[in-house]
């Protein structure tokens, strides 16, 4: 988990306009064969300023994702689930490790990372602002958000900076756990008691609006990206990626006899792609400017964790290493 | 603070709003990993720790947490001597050039990058007396056909290899069947449970 529905500052025409035209022509032909960019590489500032804005967000997401799951690593149906569940958040966190490394190389230090999320600088997935009332929205999480966050990741695995699409390709490989177990706990609970379907149908009442939302803005609203996507910095637009999503999913859900929040929900046949309600992007907008029932919680979760695991950190600290950019 | 988790109700608050205090960060590690035996070691990132042995330790959990492997490998950032990186036809190895030994020869292992975008690959060991010259050396002794876009020279005895009383560090990983897809397999139980809904 949990690259999905980055928000990008919005690009003015001026932002590439003092770039050296030859060194940008070759940097494009070199994206559009196909090749990677490396940290050494030259590259426009834009790249560079985004592509750290946008792997920083999806290390942060995976340290934040961590806890509305974590929370349920002790109250899981059993050892079996708790086992699974403990695997599944120290893996997330594992993600978060490779991806800071990933941003690393493009010359933002992981301290100044993690300060600018613990001050409320830097972004992650909206979705982790909402709560897990029951083990049911914790299984929403790890079957359903899981797989948005997969659709994004596969698609920017494929991009055109080297250190991210290698830190990706690992994670892809461990989504496959997540997204079994995500599914399993899910088949579990829709072959249960009544009271077990009750909880994972009111989970999807709770979880719809914000998984409509994790793929960020509508195209028809959202900053414009044309440049990003001709880099290959951003793979394919939000709505597409959601349509892809709802294309592999919603019949997932209708297949276990769950209802979906949504009258207008159903595939368009004729051009092949999914009608919804439009999403309340007012309420995105409110939720990623701290407005959201969990936002205070997380950030104040992660700065009492870094206070107090400093002394271990100041004991550890030996004069004769020295953090530095690292390689690749 | 009010959660629902009562985890974090327990939490002390701090009462600290000050921004943290900057720099208490370590040192940056190199990673390269042996998946099967007779593959060359692979660069498969980095981690920080505050010394050698510790970075040893984190690499194991980050990067051989779920697939077993042959051994593993750390090494300062520092001591990897970087070559330039190239494109297109031209080989890291046109802009070696020849250097004159300077004193006691030590050993170095030399990394490939066979493809821009995939990993390091180890190619070989030569005894050089500095790193410039194990790169000179490396591209007569270990030049092929092959285009290389970047070459690395990393001394040997700067890296912490895997000891044979290491190797106990991944003996449970078989027994943790609980971390791979294949232990979730719910599809004989949704089977039933669609055909009982049709019912």
């Amino acid at each position: 988990m949990y690259g999905g529905g980055n928000i990008f500052d919005e690009i003015k025409p001026d932002d590439v306009a003092g770039e050296d035209s030859i060194k940008l022509a070759e940097f494009e032909a070199r994206i559009d064969r196909g090749e990677k960019i490396e940290p050494t590489d030259w590259m426009p500032k834009l790249y560079r300023k985004q592509l750290i804005r946008m792997i920083e967000q999806h290390a942060h997401s995976e340290i934040i994702g961590a806890l509305p799951e974590g929370t349920w690593i002790t109250r899981a149906p059993g050892f079996k689930r708790k086992m699974a569940l403990m695997a599944k958040v120290q893996d997330e966190v594992g993600h978060g490790q490779l991806l800071y490394s990933a941003a690393e190389t493009l010359g933002k230090s992981r301290e100044q990372m993690i300060d600018d999320l613990i001050n409320g600088k830097s972004k992650y997935s909206n979705v982790f602002n909402y709560p897990t009332f029951t083990w049911a929205d914790c299984c929403f999480i790890s079957w359903l958000v899981d797989a948005g966050a997969i659709v994004n990741q596969l698609a920017n695995a494929k991009g055109s900076y080297g250190p991210y699409c290698r830190a990706l390709e690992r994670i892809c490989a461990e989504e496959s756990f997540h997204l079994k177990y995500g599914h399993h706990c899910v088949i579990y609970l829709a072959s249960g008691t009544q009271k077990q379907r009750d909880m994972f149908q009111e989970a999807i009442y709770r979880w719809w609006p914000p998984m409509m939302h994790f793929f960020g803005p509508s195209d028809k609203i959202s900053v414009h990206t044309e440049i990003l996507m001709k880099w290959k910095v951003k793979m394919d637009t939000n709505d597409n990626m959601r349509n892809q999503f709802l294309d592999m999913y919603v019949p997932k859900i209708w297949e276990l006899g769950f209802t979906i929040p949504d009258p207008k929900l159903k595939k368009n046949t004729a051009t092949g792609r999914w009608e919804y309600t439009e999403p309340d992007w007012d309420e995105f907008k409110r939720v990623i400017n701290g407005g959201g029932p969990c936002n205070k919680e997380r950030l104040e979760v992660r700065r009492i964790a870094e206070e107090r695991g400093r002394w271990v950190r100041e004991a550890l600290r030996a004069p004769k290493t020295e953090y530095i950019t690292p390689l690749a | 603070m009010k959660s629902l988790d009562p985890r974090v109700n327990r939490l002390p608050l701090t009462g600290n709003t000050s921004p943290k205090v900057l720099l208490d960060q370590f040192g940056t590690f190199e990673v390269f990993v042996q998946a099967k035996a007779g593959k060359p070691f692979q660069h498969e990132g980095v981690v920080h720790a505050p010394n050698l042995e510790m970075s040893y330790l984190l690499a194991k959990e980050t990067f051989t947490r779920r697939f077993t492997c042959v051994s593993i490998y750390v090494v300062d950032t520092r001591n990897v001597h970087v070559s330039v990186l190239t494109e297109d036809e031209d080989n890291a190895y046109n802009h070696v050039t020849e250097v004159a030994s300077s004193g006691n020869k030590v050993s170095f292992e030399i990394f490939h990058l066979f493809k821009r975008g995939k990993q390091h690959q180890h190619a070989g060991t030569v005894e050089a007396s500095n790193p410039n010259e194990a790169l000179w050396l490396a591209s007569k002794q270990l030049k092929t056909e092959k285009q290389v876009f970047n070459i690395w020279a990393i001394h040997t005895d700067d890296i912490r290899f895997t000891h044979q009383d290491d190797l106990d560090l991944w003996h449970t990983l078989p027994d943790k069947k609980f971390r791979d897809a294949a232990a979730y397999k719910g599809g004989d139980k949704l089977k039933s449970f669609l055909e009982e809904l049709k019912k």
